[in-house]
């Protein structure tokens, strides 16, 4: 009874997969048919070009930086909400429902919302800064145009749409710690910031793990909300791997280069996930 | 004596009758065409533009169905961008099922191989219909690639208000010692744009785009309005000499000195159009696409009525300058795959007949037939807005004289994707315009040595 599913996975999953990996070593563009040819002397040629291309790096970087800000940043504001919203005794459900509402947005409805607030000229943030006289008519900030503003500004999007989940996750697993530790904990005479320390962050650490997984894996293929804010730019400032691999493959038309690019980024997500998840497992033996 | 008076009665009356014939021909119902043959049974399958105004020649398809027995079925509706995309992929994947393609100027160079060559489809006469310009932009090593719809073209817009005040031309005068009149060169646009940007008579001088294709059609016409290129003959980079780091600089001083919007880089036509609507721009290059929208008060009100229209102003006095003119053709070609190609030939003649452009000339697009291009400058002289009748007047000479496509060669596209980052690089003073341009060439090389341009 396995074999078929074995083999429905292997044409759903395994052949796209290997399909990309031989087009990734030839010099296959989508309008030259002609072009998908397999030459063991220039097989690599993608991936060394790629190694060599300052933007390649330059949007590895740019992705690292954006993953990690944004995950830790979206992590720390997820754990202080869901502490908050578990001593609420009246109204959870509500509130937990108002939280949801962001992520009921499109992405790209998202990049078009927050475009608009930081347009230089028309936006919501920088009129109210006019308006406060905190900046002056001819000193209006290009948002999304400054380093490191424009990047920040995609961050701020992002969290704004992603912070449901991981406050979920980590509500969830708030309200289903067992309460007796926290009783001897007060016999003990713990403060409220020695049981946060000692036993909810500790007790939390599965959750906070497979949270981390799932947003930074989410995370890293980010594209709708910097496609609409910025596309990348200006002058690659925001260019990560996903917004660069889809110009190669799907504007350029070389899908060789544009496959290359998407296994190096896929190796380092499955060793990054690989890392993560042994976390997860130690997490448990110290539970 | 009566039979002289007999004679001249009726050489009158056969003169009256000739000049009644001749106004009635020229004011007589434009014609369809297509429609004379017999496509009983025949579905000519489509893909084709959709959105706004796009649609509404699509409304006639009934007519050339009654008329010639075919079935005309729509495959698709999607925006230029999309419907790029998806024959991208099918051209490329064999997967076309469509007779009658959308094509476009820009464009079109990708299509080659994919899309059936013109010339044996269309008459010499039928041909000649259409602004040369256009057929000859659009004809590939001898083969007609697309037959054009209608065009697009940018005119320079400028605020009549600030023109015509006697304070600020004495003022510009007093500080220039020229006198302020409508640009028509570079040089003057660079002077009149810092003149009204730094008085405060408007908040930027200039504007333009500054991402994807649009800036790098909007550098290409300052570049080859300044006498240069993006490539020479053999399709050499030559964008990195004087020529393009002095425009380049040109753009890098504008926006160090505020000269153009602060967010500039990020600025594709929708926020482009903006600032001029607004009333925060002296002066710009825009398209005609936009002239109903700055015209209306309830959408522009600092602009509706205060702006006039000029032809594109010359680049920097170099050897072979001349008025920049970058402009495209939205068009229809006949699939490679196609197995109507003489049906769907019939279609496009159809779609692009003398009736068909007028109607949707009479919507604000520009024609691309001269017939057309008569009738309805007629048609605006009786509007009582002397602005409507001049628009078009200049705009016909513009696309006669001044239409220039993007380089015709696949690689336009991922050679923009390459460029324009290292434009705004330029811009944003990341890099010198020489550093900048150096890089931006040594790629395009590149890209065009995989695309085997040269011979190494």
């Amino acid at each position: 009874m396995l074999l078929p599913s074995f083999v429905f996975i292997i044409i759903v999953t395994g052949f796209p997969l290997l399909y990309s990996l031989y087009v990734s070593f030839t010099p296959y563009e989508l309008l030259k048919p002609n072009s998908l040819i397999f030459e063991l002397p220039k097989a690599l040629n993608n991936y060394t070009r790629l190694l060599n291309d300052p933007v390649f790096w330059k949007s590895l970087g740019n992705t690292i930086i954006f993953l990690t800000v944004t995950v830790n940043l979206e992590y720390f504001l997820a754990l202080g909400l869901s502490q908050l919203l578990a001593q609420v005794t009246r109204g959870q459900a509500i509130m937990r429902t108002m939280l949801m509402i962001p992520m009921m947005f499109a992405p790209i409805l998202v990049g078009f919302q927050f475009r608009w607030f930081f347009n230089s000229n028309l936006g919501l943030v920088n009129n109210a800064l006019v308006s406060l006289g905190i900046i002056g008519e001819q000193t209006r900030i290009a948002w999304l145009v400054d380093e490191p503003l424009g990047m920040i500004c995609i961050i701020i999007a992002t969290i704004w749409m992603n912070l449901p989940v991981m406050t979920i996750i980590l509500l969830a697993g708030t309200l289903s710690l067992p309460q007796e530790t926290y009783e001897a904990a007060d016999v003990d005479g713990a403060s409220a910031w020695q049981k946060f320390r000692f036993i909810t962050l500790p007790l939390l650490a599965p959750f906070t793990y497979i949270a981390l997984t799932i947003r930074s894996l989410d995370v890293a293929r980010a594209f709708d909300i910097v496609r609409i804010m910025t596309d990348g730019g200006p002058a690659r400032r925001t260019e990560l791997i996903w917004t660069y691999a889809g110009r190669l493959a799907i504007e350029d038309t070389k899908f060789g280069l544009g496959s290359a690019m998407s296994w190096i980024t896929v190796i380092i997500s499955v060793g990054f996930t690989v890392y993560l998840f042994r976390q997860l497992v130690k997490s448990r033996i110290v539970e | 004596m009566r039979k002289l008076t007999l004679i001249l009665l009726i050489t009158s009356l056969l003169a009256v009758l000739s000049f009644g014939a001749l106004v009635s021909a020229q004011e007589g119902e434009p014609q369809y065409a297509g429609l004379d043959k017999d496509l009983a049974g025949i579905t000519i399958k489509m893909l084709t533009i959709g959105g706004g105004q796009y649609e509404a020649m699509y409304q006639s398809l009934p007519i050339f169905e009654e008329a010639t027995g075919a079935t005309v079925e729509i495959v698709t509706l999607l925006d230029g961008f999309e419907i790029d995309k998806k024959l991208v992929q099918d051209y490329a994947t064999g997967a076309v099922d469509y007779d009658v393609a959308w094509n476009h100027t820009s464009f079109m160079s990708r299509y080659v191989g994919f899309v059936e060559p013109l010339n044996n489809y269309f008459s010499a006469e039928e041909l000649a219909a259409f602004s040369p310009s256009i057929v000859e932009a659009a004809t590939i090593d001898g083969n007609l690639q697309l037959i054009p719809r209608h065009a697009d073209i940018s005119a320079l817009h400028y605020r009549t208000d600030l023109y015509n005040d006697a304070d600020i031309q004495a003022k510009y005068k007093e500080a220039t010692g020229a006198d302020l009149a409508v640009p028509t060169t570079l040089e003057e646009v660079d002077m009149q744009a810092r003149f009204f940007h730094d008085n405060g008579y408007t908040k930027y001088g200039y504007s333009i785009v500054g991402k994807e294709e649009a800036v790098t059609g909007r550098f290409y016409e300052f570049l080859f309005g300044s006498g240069g290129n993006y490539f020479d003959e053999n399709w050499e980079p030559i964008f990195n000499n004087e020529i393009g780091v002095s425009v380049a600089e040109l753009l890098r001083g504008w926006y160090a000195d505020g000269i153009i919007a602060e967010d500039t880089p990020n600025l594709v036509w929708d926020g482009d159009a903006a600032n001029f609507c607004n009333g925060d721009v002296a002066l710009k290059l825009e398209w005609y696409g936009w002239y109903s929208y700055f015209q209306t008060p309830d959408s522009c009100p600092n602009v509706a009525g205060n702006f006039g229209l000029a032809r594109g102003f010359s680049g920097f006095q170099n050897e072979g300058a001349r008025p920049t003119g970058w402009a495209g053709a939205h068009a229809f070609s006949i699939t490679s795959a196609s197995q109507n190609k003489e049906a769907a030939a019939q279609l496009i003649k159809f779609l692009t007949s003398e009736r068909i452009g007028y109607e949707e000339a009479q919507l604000g697009f520009l024609p691309v037939r001269d017939d057309v291009w008569n009738r309805i400058i007629s048609d605006a002289s009786a509007s009582g807005v002397p602005l409507d009748q001049e628009r078009l007047e200049v705009a016909r000479v513009q696309i006669t004289e001044d239409f220039k496509t993007p380089p015709l060669i696949a690689e336009w596209i991922p050679f923009s994707n390459l460029f324009y980052p290292h434009l705004q690089a330029i811009m944003l003073g990341d890099v010198t315009a020489q550093e900048g341009l150096d890089a931006a060439a040594a790629e395009a090389r590149q890209l065009l040595a995989d695309a085997g341009y040269y011979d190494e």
